[in-house]
């Protein structure tokens, strides 16, 4: 009996909405919004099957050179960023995306979102990309490159790419049907080492071990050593080997603090590292928190 | 019974680990139990406490309290302090490490290792260069400019010249393609170049170039001095060899050969501006040059040496004080000594001329013992309390500050002065207030301080935070 009713009491709601004629008041509908809504950014394109970049090096970091429309210059690679980011120093005009949203950015001050339009690597175009534009000054002040952003890991999504650190090339491959690199295409054969990753939150995420405890790790072209957030670190503590205590500098001047900590064994795909240098830290990222991750550089 | 026993045990694991902690100096800084702790045994001598106190970057802490049992200083810091006898227990919670926390660990790893070296980049001061080549692959052409050639690679799409006179730009440099090989055109200034190629997207070095640099990353750049002088020995044409040696070589007598060349001995090279002194070694036997009617007397000795000032000279002039006696210059290029470099009468005026490296000084006059500022400079800076005058060789970037008419004094500081306060002064004509300076190339950051108010550059829209957040204005010179 109550379904019958509700059904009715449905019904009638319905009608009456229905019946609403032209002689009646209609009600103005509030402002609809999805904040939530992204355009999905055009996949990009170009006139290659494999692109070959000289990459600079400063200290660790992987740079390379790109276009923001017409300006051009040093990007590092960064496959600890989700997707583009870009210093607020030269890109401070652009239109604000989203002020409110602070996903990607954790509240960094003055950090906005946005779109660009025709992003270039080389060959390889981009019609539109979502952007994160924030303060990047602290690494041209303390490596003394000019950087205009950061590469990360979404802008590679529709391809394979290697990383030659002794070459000093970046190759970027299209995929074949079978999302594989096509033979002919392969710079390199008999990999050393092969260990599978997930990509998850657009980070690269493979397993390894510290002194025998297994642990996710991110894998970040952008931090130039090994980071542990010292949460995680607890499980660890006993067997690692404490440095010292160090106080640094961070964005906008305020300062924060590090400990530099060793350890012996470091093992990935079946391969063993000695002598192994981590900084115990804090990391905002919110997988770290979630999986208990090492970060590691090259 | 059981209890007795169980005491023992205690006791005895007490006295056997006790000892630990006087040898504690190997894990002196642990962390346990989410604190942080540091050992300090006090019986320590007062360097390693220091050293102690440096692992775990406890600053500003006078060692001497600490012995005497007052932690005042280390509680200001955040750290509670435990004792056992004579060793003491600095805790504090790991959980420290969340303050501030960074947001990339790209930001946290940048700030962590400064280098002082910058492979790429040519030091400032290297004195002296010669070139060396198997094959010579860099010339200079008639036009002025320096032509780089790289032969051969006629099936490759795209060859780029990269080095530090382009920033190393993998997208500028973009190479001409000739019938033998690659060329690029560019107009250098006399200096040290380091370069490489860019084939389809690999790096290539010069082969034909024999000076290298290591360039941090188990490679080399390939190195290229642009010339601006000849020294020539027009004597000895019958000599067996005839070396080069000066205070711009630490006076090696086996580094530099002079070569033949239509009976005058001849060695062109690159010399850094400024003021040099040298002598040829002609078959064992030192000469000052006899085409150069400047020599010093070395005051080490008999010996003397040609002088020779490389670069333009700046020319210091001081009009009027017609009746006085003695008048000197002196600046932190001569170390402020103030009877070394004596003005000579000219006209109504008092000159001298003297070559200094590109650059920003200070300097005054000492007029018959008296110091003052050049009353024709409108530029002044400030050093220890002291106003002096300011001078650029080879200004190469002016700054600007339009619309402040009304202001009293207006200056100038940045990274090219360590953020002096009170900052160089602008000179002022009409509304438009400005100073021209020698800027490294690079990175750049300043501010204009307006009647004691500091502004960032109106005119510049790039800048970035600081940390009074109040900004900083950001000018990048192409290297």
């Amino acid at each position: 009996m109550l379904r019958i009713y509700c059904l009715f009491f449905l019904l009638f709601t319905a009608l009456c909405s229905g019946a609403v004629g032209k002689n009646h008041i209609h009600p103005i509908p509030g402002n609809i919004s999805f904040p939530g809504a992204r355009f999905i950014d055009p996949d990009p394109t170009g006139d290659f099957n494999t692109l070959v970049i000289p990459i600079k090096r400063v200290s660790n970091l992987i740079v390379i050179e790109a276009k923001v429309d017409t300006m051009e210059g040093n990007f590092i690679l960064d496959t600890g960023a989700p997707y583009l980011v870009l210093n607020q120093t030269y890109f401070r005009d652009l239109p604000h995306h989203n002020d409110q949203d602070a996903g990607g950015i954790n509240g960094e001050a003055g950090a906005f979102q946005t779109d660009i339009r025709n992003f270039n690597i080389a060959e390889l175009h981009f019609d539109r990309l979502q952007a994160d534009v924030t303060d990047l000054s602290g690494i041209e002040n303390s490596r003394n490159i000019k950087v205009l952003g950061l590469l990360g890991t979404k802008l590679f999504a529709k391809f394979a790419i290697t990383v030659d650190l002794f070459q000093n090339q970046l190759y970027i491959h299209k995929l074949d049907k079978n999302g594989e690199i096509p033979a002919a295409e392969q710079p390199y054969h008999d990999p050393i080492l092969k260990v599978p990753f997930y990509l998850a939150d657009d980070a690269i995420l493979f397993k390894a071990s510290v002194n025998d405890n297994t642990m996710w790790f991110a894998f970040d072209t952008g931090a130039e050593t090994n980071l542990i957030d010292y949460r995680q670190a607890k499980k660890l503590m006993p067997t690692l080997q404490i440095i010292n205590r160090s106080k640094l500098t961070g964005i906008g001047g305020s300062s924060f603090e590090v400990i530099y900590a060793h350890f012996d064994k470091l093992e990935v795909g079946g391969r063993a590292f000695i002598n192994n240098k981590v900084i115990i830290t804090s990391l905002e990222k919110k997988w770290v928190k979630r999986l208990g991750i090492m970060l590691t550089g090259c | 019974m059981l209890k007795k026993g169980y005491i023992l045990l205690f006791t005895m694991l007490v006295y056997t680990t006790w000892p630990a902690f006087a040898q504690v100096k190997p894990n002196a800084f642990t962390i346990s139990d989410d604190q942080m702790i540091l050992y300090i045994d006090l019986h320590l001598k007062r360097a390693e406490i220091d050293s102690l106190l440096h692992i775990a970057d406890i600053r500003q802490v006078n060692i001497d309290n600490l012995i005497k049992g007052n932690f005042n200083d280390l509680q200001k810091n955040g750290w509670t302090v435990g004792r056992k006898g004579d060793i003491l227990m600095l805790l504090k919670p790991l959980a420290e490490l969340a303050n501030n926390p960074q947001l990339r660990p790209l930001m946290i790893t940048a700030e962590m290792t400064k280098h002082d070296r910058n492979p790429g980049y040519p030091n400032d001061d290297v004195k002296y260069g010669v070139n060396n080549f198997i094959r010579q692959n860099v010339h200079e052409v008639p036009s002025g400019a320096t032509r780089f050639f790289l032969p051969a690679n006629l099936k490759a799409k795209r060859v780029l010249l990269s080095g530090n006179f382009n920033s190393w730009s993998t997208s500028k440099g973009i190479m001409l393609k000739t019938d033998s090989g690659w060329i690029y055109d560019i107009k250098l200034d006399a200096g040290e170049y380091l370069y490489k190629f860019v084939v389809d997207g690999r790096w290539i070095n010069d082969a034909g170039n024999l000076m290298k640099e290591d360039d941090g990353i188990r490679d080399y750049n390939s190195v290229y001095f642009k010339y601006n002088y000849v020294f020539k020995l027009k004597a000895y044409p019958n000599a067996a060899r005839v070396m080069l040696a000066g205070s711009f070589n630490s006076w090696n007598a086996n580094q530099i050969v002079m070569m033949q060349s239509g009976g005058v001995w001849v060695r062109p090279m690159y010399l850094h501006e400024g003021h040099h002194t040298y002598r040829f070694l002609v078959d064992g036997k030192w000469i000052t040059d006899p085409g150069n009617p400047n020599t010093i007397n070395d005051g080490s000795g008999n010996i003397s040496s040609s002088v020779l000032n490389i670069g333009e000279p700046a020319t210091f002039k001081l009009s009027g004080f017609a009746n006085a006696k003695n008048v000197f210059v002196a600046g932190n290029f001569n170390k402020w000594r103030p009877d070394e470099l004596r003005l000579f009468k000219s006209g109504n005026n008092w000159v001298l001329p003297y070559a200094l490296p590109a650059g920003n000084y200070a300097y005054k006059f000492i007029v018959d013992g008296r110091w003052m500022t050049d009353p024709a400079n409108p530029n002044y800076c400030d050093e220890n309390g002291e106003t002096n005058s300011f001078l650029a060789v080879k200004p190469n970037h002016t700054f600007v500050l339009k619309d402040y008419g009304n202001a009293h004094n207006i200056r100038l500081s940045g990274t090219f002065n360590d953020w002096n306060e009170p900052g160089w002064s602008m000179a002022h004509t009409g509304d438009t207030w400005s100073i021209s300076i020698n800027l490294k190339p690079g990175k750049t950051l300043y501010k204009f301080i307006v009647d004691g108010n500091w502004i960032i550059d109106p005119s510049n829209k790039l800048w970035e935070q600081n940390q009074f957040s109040t900004g900083n204005s950001v000018l990048w010179l192409e290297r």
